[in-house]
């Protein structure tokens, strides 16, 4: 049995997400994999979800944009998510409106096997746009966003797959920013990137956190403590302690939270 | 979830290590101490020069403690409570430092005295040195036990050390106002005096790394004490 979570507003900031006991299985109800969860995701800031595998973050943060719609049996057995005001299970919600909004980076980078303009200017030409210069400006826009122009400015038209790691993973992003969500959510989005990569993408993060609310899973503690304003620990499907960064990593409230954080939890 | 050791067992060695010694060079600066004293009071040239001797390896413990501090910093990316046992314990092994720079200062001070003929005054500093040394002590345990109670007597018993250093300082400039013979003696006692009473006033600033340590909680400088 975990702890109660010490506090679901990290700040007073006004919220974006709003999560309210939030229950989820991925077996129709039969055991849960999130348990009651309530935690608010402050408007432009940064988010960290962090806790051992198999805790539930990176579950929940695919019920952010009700990615896990795509796993049959899996259902929300409890509570709502609310963003902007709008809970994103009611039935006349549309998933697909609805990830227009809530953008997602992966784990593993997947640029499509297409230019690296055409990568960008994806999500804008399903949304039907098709005027060339409006498209243009948008990906410069997006490149420059994602700290990638200057390196691919001179060779838009090559294959995306042509890109280092890092710079397709980057990629992803301003693929993610260029239809221009409210919310981003990141699943591990450095995991598969060397130091010098990683840094450029939480470079990056900073300063995408001006424009869109940033919701980011990951399993280093220094990644979490660098680049995020609200830290939320899990574990075994409740959220144990959500609060400050600074806080959680200097000083948290719960016993649980300090022993994921310094290594002593096996 | 299990609530014992790290999930590095080299960790919890390296800090465990990097701990008992910054408690040794508290010992040896309090040595350093009582030896400086023992020399003013037992007219004891010897002792005064193994303690400015033995500074020497006081320096290289301070030296060596914050390599350590910052390869376990590197190395292990320790949070939270690890990380303030890091960053307190340098910080304590700098003060002791300076505690044992006193302890120098004061056997020089000694030898000088001892080179003179014998004051009674002298007596006047064993209550200031005892209350000195007995806050260090409690700082020092403290810190090794990490015990944030006796942590916060520590700062409450500076008071009564400055007490004793003023009254001490009242007598001895009184002296100064007479014989004058014997006034570089009484200057001396004046210096060792103060020297003792900035022992507590260092036993003080190790009380509150520890309280900083166990609970995070600044208490420097008013900050208000932990709950």
């Amino acid at each position: 049995m975990v702890a109660s979570p010490t506090s679901q507003d990290s700040s007073t900031d006004p919220a974006l997400i709003n999560i309210d006991d939030l229950g989820f299985s991925y077996n129709q109800g039969k055991t849960e994999t999130i348990q009651g969860v309530s935690l608010h995701c402050p408007e432009k800031q940064v988010t960290a979800f962090i806790g051992p595998s198999g805790c539930g973050k990176s579950t929940l943060l695919r019920c952010i944009n009700r990615m896990n719609d795509l796993v049959e049996t899996s259902k929300i057995t409890r509570g709502s998510i609310n963003i902007m005001g709008q809970d994103i299970n009611a039935p006349d919600v549309d998933a697909i409106e609805l990830r227009k909004q809530v953008g997602m980076v992966f784990q593993k980078y997947n640029p499509f096997p297409k230019s690296i303009y055409e990568n960008v200017a994806y999500g804008l030409r399903i949304q039907g746009i098709k005027n060339k210069s409006t498209l243009d400006e948008a990906v410069e826009r997006a490149l420059k966003g994602a700290a990638l122009w200057d390196e691919v400015k001179d060779r838009l038209k090559d294959s995306a797959l042509g890109l280092s790691g890092g710079q397709q993973q980057r990629l992803c992003i301003a693929r993610t920013t260029a239809v221009s969500p409210k919310v981003i959510l990141m699943d591990e989005p450095c995991s598969a990137l060397d130091p010098i990569a990683t840094a450029k993408v939480e470079e990056l993060i900073s300063e995408l956190r001006r424009d869109f609310t940033i919701v980011i899973v990951t399993h280093s503690m220094q990644q979490a403590s660098r680049i995020s304003d609200n830290t939320a620990f899990f574990y075994l499907g409740e959220l144990v302690e959500y609060g400050d960064t600074n806080k959680i990593f200097s000083n948290p409230s719960v016993k649980q939270t300090e022993d994921y954080i310094s290594g002593r939890f096996g | 979830m299990h609530t014992g050791g790290h999930i590095l067992s080299e960790f919890d060695s390296a800090l465990k290590a990097f701990k008992e010694k910054t408690i040794n060079i508290g010992c040896l600066a309090q040595q350093n101490l009582e030896g400086s004293l023992q020399g003013l009071f037992d007219r004891n040239t010897e002792l005064c020069n193994k303690v400015i001797a033995d500074d020497e390896d006081v320096d290289q413990l301070e030296i060596s403690i914050d390599d350590d501090g910052f390869i376990i910093m590197s190395k292990y990316r320790p949070f939270a409570s690890d990380l303030r046992v890091v960053v307190a314990s340098m910080k304590i092994t700098n003060v002791i430092e300076r505690i044992s720079d006193h302890a120098v200062s004061i056997a020089k001070r000694s030898r000088k005295l001892i080179r003179s003929p014998e004051l009674p005054e002298v007596s006047l500093i064993e209550p200031i040195f005892k209350h000195a040394n007995s806050m260090l002590t409690d700082a020092l345990t403290a810190y090794s036990d990490g015990n944030q109670d006796l942590a916060l007597s520590v700062i409450s018993a500076d008071v009564e050390l400055n007490k004793l250093h003023k009254k001490a300082t009242k007598q001895l400039t009184k002296c100064l106002e007479g014989e004058a013979a014997a006034h570089k003696s009484y200057l001396h006692l004046v210096f060792i005096s103060r020297w003792l009473e900035r022992v507590g006033d260092l036993a003080v600033n190790i009380a509150e790394d520890v309280v900083y340590m166990e609970t995070a909680t600044d208490i420097r400088h008013g900050g208000e004490l932990p709950e």
